[in-house]
């Protein structure tokens, strides 16, 4: 037996090669996870400091998340942001992947044009959104203005309590689009032409195509989507905090994201904001979870 | 050989994941005795060092210019490196200082807040106390006034150099106010001729007052507070909702309650920022304002131009002058200022035997009469004890502060200062806006920050005994 053939027999070269990513994940997120949890049952006023003990009860903080209203509204608004990023995000970006598909001359522009906003920060994607939606001289006011459609005596505040949280999730929908589109695009690729072809000759039209062999095809791929888009959606954090800063206006537009955020570094509260994450954690298991068994992978 | 390979690369991608393991020599925060004995007692630094120095000079502070030409002499006249990381001084500004001490990151030099706001550096022993510092530099802030420095309410003692005082006032748009056909107040001006002109200047399609509920609401909350106490009495919080601070804070929210309701403030007020509110004011869209000494750099360099076409730079347009006086319990010429503010060494860069030296000298730099006299041009007071040299090349609100200061019959510091910032004053001011719009109950809202702040003054005041 040659040498080649012996290093796939031999397990323990392999084992060595994994151990060190292994410990990496052990070190920076496994072991910060399991303090995490422990955290969440302590007294923990400031970032890094040791605990002033175990709360009392322990489980205070769990408690608290039941009766903290700011807690609810963030709750309701990142479920909000999912299904938005749901329909809208990997929607959009499944409308935008098929039709690109179909075209033979400027898909490669329009990929690019589409995976655009990914590469710009989400600061400078939040300071942009706030000059269009400024309430004097924003973009949008002066569009309004410029076309009859408002007076310049009374803009329109995007940001008031009515209308903050759509301001919000039109940003950050758009945002992610392009990643989807991707990820999507990279999925149409792999569906064989001869199965159009085949199609084309039983008379197919292009929707039916689409139909009866892009969807069905492309479903563990959207699959995929909806696992990060709906992950994604309970993290998001920096394009919301940059236009709507502390649940600004009248604590109105907390994520579940931007809330913890809050507790730890602008309230000092740590423990709270370590059950927090518990709760971001457990509710993007769950989520996605139920996803994959709502959106089963199929074999084909 | 592969398996030697094999073991090479394993080892490789192991240490890989452990350097960012290891402890950093200069992170320890021990006692500053141990290496004492290291440092030679010469404020000249032997060696060139970059100091990492955090102010709240930063953004449009007004002494911006005068900050980065002080320290930009001092790397010229030493070869040293100063890496400025300065802020705004705004509350977030704050909690970012306080997190960096926290997690281990923070400054070499620091200049910030000497009272409530440094107690935990103080009690953690984050800074270094003047009196240690001058066991090895006798001369250090020797030009201060001793009794100005501003002691720590932790234990009495001084750690930080101020270099220019502060006020609290009003900023006034005397276009907005002519064009209202309201006459530009001065001292004796009353809160219901204030309201009258509020009234005057809405009707006109003007906003009265300049200010973001959900950002800033602590200048007017600390006026309006302050109509119900004295130069005085003003500087402490309350002990319950019905002593008379606890009935000053209640009273002044509910005024503040009032302005609300009557419209004037901006339409958007719990959904915009202190910089769009400011351009408000730039732009001749609002009539007054309540702000600190800070802001005069901002109006000088965002009002030189002449945007209005009247012949003349808009800052013209721009007057000072005490905020309206509810009834008689403080004088009208009263307001809010002093020296809230100095530069630390930080104990992390004091046991940094390379650092020391240019920490000390550094300050030292940045502390002499005539830097802190370019600072003190918009009117500040100092704690020199030679006082401050006049500046020639005033801008007239400057001269306009100046006529103002020389009326100031009583100055009392601002009463937020007392307060703890993540604890206290966060969420105390973050619910301003929920009791203006009634959401919250002002007086239980006050009676839930007496009880943060005696939580707060129990964890740190001295505990550093």
């Amino acid at each position: 037996m040659s040498s080649n053939a012996m290093i796939y027999k031999k397990k323990k070269p392999l084992l060595l090669f994994l151990l060190p990513p292994f410990l990496f994940m052990a070190i920076f997120l496994y072991y910060p996870f399991v303090q995490n949890v422990l955290n969440s049952f302590l007294n923990i006023t400031e970032l890094g400091s040791k605990s002033n003990g175990i709360n009392t009860p322990y489980y205070e903080n769990y408690e608290k998340l039941f009766h903290d209203p700011l807690m609810g509204v963030a709750l309701r608004n990142t479920m909000l942001m999912i299904l938005l990023t749901i329909v809208f995000q990997v929607g959009i970006a499944l409308l935008l992947a098929l039709l690109v598909d179909n075209i033979k001359k400027g898909s490669h522009f329009f990929r690019t044009a589409y995976f655009f906003p990914i590469v710009i920060s989400a600061t400078a994607l939040g300071l942009m959104f706030n000059l269009i939606f400024m309430y004097q001289g924003g973009m949008i006011n002066q569009l309004l203005q410029s076309i009859g459609l408002q007076s310049t005596a009374t803009p329109i505040d995007w940001k008031d309590e009515a209308r903050a949280l759509v301001t919000m999730f039109i940003p950050v929908c758009w945002q992610y689009v392009g990643f989807y589109f991707v990820i999507l695009v990279t999925g149409l690729n792999n569906i064989s032409q001869e199965l159009y072809e085949a199609a084309e000759i039983d008379g197919a039209t292009r929707i039916q195509r689409v139909h009866f062999i892009t969807l069905p095809m492309l479903h563990n791929t959207i699959c995929v989507c909806l696992t990060l888009a709906i992950t994604g959606a309970l993290k998001v954090f920096d394009l919301p905090w940059v236009m709507f800063p502390s649940g600004m206006p009248m604590d109105v537009t907390w994520l579940t994201g931007t809330y913890m955020y809050q507790q730890a570094w602008k309230l000092g509260d740590v423990d709270y904001s370590a059950t927090i994450a518990i709760i971001i954690v457990l509710l993007g298991v769950v989520l996605s979870q139920i996803a994959n068994r709502i959106f089963k992978e199929k074999e084909y | 050989m592969k398996k030697a390979i094999a073991l090479i690369l394993t080892a490789l991608l192991t240490a890989s994941v452990c350097t960012g393991c290891g402890s950093s020599a200069t992170a320890s925060t021990g006692s500053t005795a141990s290496t004492a004995g290291s440092v030679a007692a010469s404020a000249a630094p032997s060696k060139k060092v970059s100091l990492n120095v955090v102010t709240s000079y930063g953004a449009d502070d007004g002494n911006r210019k005068n900050f980065e030409a002080a320290y930009t002499s001092w790397q010229e006249k030493t070869g040293n490196e100063v890496k400025d990381t300065s802020g705004d001084g705004s509350e977030d500004w704050k909690v970012k200082v306080m997190n960096s001490f926290e997690v281990g990151s923070e400054p070499d030099v620091l200049f910030f807040w000497n009272g409530a706001d440094a107690n935990k550096l103080v009690k953690n022993q984050k800074v270094v106390s003047i009196d240690e510092i001058r066991k090895e530099y006798p001369d250090y802030a020797s030009n201060m006034k001793e009794d100005m420095l501003g002691a720590s309410p932790v234990d009495n003692k001084n750690y930080s150099v101020p270099v220019n005082g502060y006020w609290e006032s009003m900023f006034v748009n005397t276009k907005v106010l002519s064009d209202s056909g309201v006459t530009v107040p001065d001292s004796g001006y009353t809160y219901d001729q204030f309201l009258k002109d509020c009234a005057a200047v809405k009707a006109k399609g003007f906003t009265p007052i300049a200010v973001s509920l959900h950002e800033v609401p602590n200048y007017w909350f600390e006026f309006l507070s302050y109509n119900y106490s004295s130069a005085a009495t003003f500087n402490k919080t309350p002990e319950t909702t019905t002593d008379e601070a606890g009935k000053a804070w209640i009273s002044g929210l509910t005024d503040l309650k009032d302005l609300y309701a009557r419209g004037f403030l901006p339409v958007n007020t719990n959904s915009t920022t202190d910089a769009d509110t400011n351009n408000l004011m730039s732009q001749n869209k609002a009539a007054f304002m309540i702000d600190g000494s800070w802001k005069v750099g901002w109006f000088e360099e965002n009002m030189k131009e002449d945007m209005d076409g009247d012949g003349k730079a808009d800052i013209e347009n721009i007057a000072v002058t005490f905020p309206p006086v509810k009834g008689d319990t403080r004088k009208s010429t009263d307001y809010i200022g002093g020296i809230s503010m100095g530069y630390y060494i930080t104990t992390k860069a004091w046991n940094d035997p390379d650092k020391r030296a240019a920490c000390v000298d550094f300050i030292s730099h940045m502390t002499a009469d005539d830097v802190v006299s370019k600072f003190c041009s918009a009117g500040s007071v100092s704690a020199l004890k030679n006082g401050v040299t006049a500046q020639s090349d005033s801008s007239s609100l400057v001269k306009k502060v100046n006529e103002m200061n020389k009326e100031v019959t009583g100055i009392s510091p601002a009463v937020e200062d007392l307060m703890d910032n993540k604890s206290v004053r966060t969420p105390f001011f973050a619910d301003v806006k929920n009791m203006v719009v009634g959401k919250v109950d002002i007086t239980k809202s006050v009676a839930s920050v007496i009880d943060a702040q005696k939580k707060f003054l129990a964890q740190t005041t001295n505990a550093a005994s």
